[in-house]
């Protein structure tokens, strides 16, 4: 297998042992991008000099034995919503072109201690906004199993770069599904980790009460090691919560023997494809073959998450984005009599079709007449939301389902009925609105199209996700499956 | 008239982008008010929940206010911050006439 290839822990091995340097690593992920960027699209920006600067310095400390980390030497790509100190920082949109922000994301912090790699950043939909990541504000992503298929969205960058070899790792951002949706969508792992889990200091905003940080990896071993390393509090972030972080590691490898799985029958969606179940079907029974007990549940209130959703989260999202007028920093439209003019100029030029309908809705839905009927009305149903997943967690420790209810569509299919385009993330939103984890881990393929088998945990027990996810993933090969492009194939 | 939601029409259209601050053309009012539309008309499920007895969740964590000492601490320096600004006269940022 060539170094591209495999994983966190088993480069991490590598480098310990001095099989292969941060450096040769390095050219080895920078040479896979220049040989399929151009079919992926994955990033927006390649840090190739920041990246061997770094190598270079985490060889140094590899040599010397000295604080050597699971993640020292790692190449690692980052969501364009992540701040990077003198590197460019767009979110996917026009109206942040160029801007360089002056300081960074603690999660960049942290991996920088850590002594990872930057490899660049990734494309994504604008302000992450989207499931397709065809709203990025420059150009779409191609997912690396079907170039004629999106690679899911919002962090469909990342999601694409993990899945060709294009990166060992990347970080991605998750709302209503942005990390778990394209990681189900190109064969990989994705961790959404509970709301203040992982601080979101230096993240550019959509919407406050729901964003998340967390993993996108090869495989769930990799996807603890990431969150170790990003996790816990943050005096910058007053949302990122003090409750102590565990060790991952020591729970991981435990298995599901006993353990109580609640299968949600709401999550069974009308529109779901066969495979699509079919696929979930059996790894419920794998599980079950595994030492752990099914047991059907309801979360009533699920067909309300996602019209709750496209209330709260662009009612947010119009608050934060607020800020982009033109005067501190991004796009300025020329030509303004005025400062009003300017602002109205500036954002309409500034922001894409997506991104301004959700503007539009938020402000519709916070205006004066229709705030009780919507937005107080959907934070309403937000409880209702919470209160279904308090009580399916009296009676299961975890919760299983799909994480989308289709395998990859082709590029341009739903760009032309954003209804259709929300329902993509039927099934992912509603760990967003009721503050718990998830993650997608693959599952299966349909006519050669990945499929992501979502576990749900309790809030602020990733670690009992990821020992299902583990034990699921060890109990099958669907971990060794390749996209044509990481191996080199046509796609 | 908060009952007609999915009627919202072309002027409550443009009202919404004025409150936005976003431009927008004729062609995008009737866009955005059919999309806006059919968006209201799809989640138009949340109206119908009883909500009557229900506390309204506006953010997921109990929080309470989060204080700190009241210390000075280091902060960017001016010329960082400045430095991404469109336009700029010595350490402000230059912004149009308000009128």
């Amino acid at each position: 297998m060539t170094f591209y290839q495999r994983t966190i822990r088993e480069l991490h091995q590598l480098l310990v042992d001095r099989e292969v340097s941060s450096v040769e690593l390095t050219e080895s992920v920078l040479g896979q991008i220049d040989a399929v960027g151009e079919k992926t699209k994955a990033y927006l920006l390649v840090t190739r000099e920041l990246a061997l600067r770094q190598a270079k310095a985490a060889d140094d400390r590899l040599r010397a034995k000295s604080d050597v980390r699971p993640l020292t030497g790692i190449p690692i790509a980052l969501k364009d919503v992540l701040c990077v100190k003198d590197v460019v920082s767009t979110a996917g949109s026009k109206i942040l072109k160029g801007f360089v922000p002056p300081y960074n994301a603690t999660v960049v912090e942290r991996l920088e201690a850590e002594g990872a790699v930057f490899l660049g950043k990734t494309n994504c939909d604008e302000f992450a906004m989207g499931s397709s990541n065809e709203n990025s504000g420059y150009w779409p992503v191609h997912n690396p199993w079907g170039l004629d298929r999106v690679p899911g969205g919002s962090s469909g960058g990342s999601a694409a770069a993990v899945a060709s070899g294009e990166a060992v790792a990347a970080l991605g951002s998750d709302t209503g599904g942005s990390i778990r949706q394209p990681a189900a969508l190109t064969g990989i792992v994705g961790f959404k980790p509970t709301y203040g889990r992982v601080s979101r200091y230096g993240l550019i905003a959509f919407a406050s009460s729901l964003d998340q940080i967390g993993p996108m990896t090869r495989d769930v071993v990799d996807s603890a090691i990431l969150l170790q390393a990003i996790a816990g509090h943050d005096p910058r972030d007053s949302t990122s919560s003090a409750h102590p972080v565990p060790d991952y590691f020591s729970t991981l490898r435990n298995g599901v023997r006993g353990m109580r799985l609640g299968v949600p029958k709401e999550y069974f969606v009308a529109g779901m494809e066969p495979a699509v179940e079919q696929a979930i079907r059996d790894a419920i029974r794998l599980l079950e073959q595994q030492g752990a007990s099914i047991e059907e549940v309801s979360l009533p209130h699920s067909d309300l998450a996602l019209p709750a959703y496209y209330i709260i989260a662009p009612a947010e999202a119009s608050s934060n984005l607020a800020r982009y007028d033109g005067v501190r920093y991004g796009y300025q439209a020329e030509g303004a009599r005025n400062l009003i003019e300017e602002y109205m100029l500036t954002r309409q030029q500034g922001f894409g079709a997506e991104v301004k309908r959700r503007i539009m809705l938020g402000t519709y839905a916070l205006s004066s007449g229709y705030y009780d009927a919507y937005y107080l009305q959907a934070q309403k149903v937000r409880t209702l939301i919470i209160e279904d997943f308090k009580q399916a967690f009296e009676k299961v420790d975890v919760l299983l389902g799909a994480t989308s209810p289709t395998v990859a569509f082709p590029l341009g299919a739903k760009t032309q009925d954003p209804v259709a385009m929300y329902l993509n993330d039927i099934i992912t939103i509603p760990a967003n609105l009721g503050n718990v984890c998830g993650i997608s881990v693959p599952c299966g393929l349909a006519d050669g199209l990945p499929i992501g088998l979502q576990v749900i945990a309790p809030g602020f027990r990733e670690e009992v996700a990821l020992q299902v996810a583990y034990a699921f993933e060890a109990a099958t090969d669907f971990r060794k499956l390749q996209s044509p492009l990481m191996r080199g194939a046509a796609a | 008239m908060p009952e007609a939601e999915s009627e919202l029409s072309s002027r409550e259209v443009e009202h919404v982008a004025r409150l936005a601050r976003l431009g927008i053309t004729p062609d995008e009012v009737v866009r955005y008010r059919d999309q806006l539309r059919h968006i209201l008309t799809a989640i138009d499920a949340l109206k119908r929940a009883d909500t009557s007895k229900v506390p309204a969740t506006a953010h997921p964590l109990e929080l309470r206010n989060v204080m700190r000492d009241d210390k000075r601490e280091a902060s960017l320096p001016a010329e960082a911050v400045l430095k991404n600004a469109p336009s700029r006269e010595d350490s402000y940022f230059k912004v149009k006439a308000i009128q």
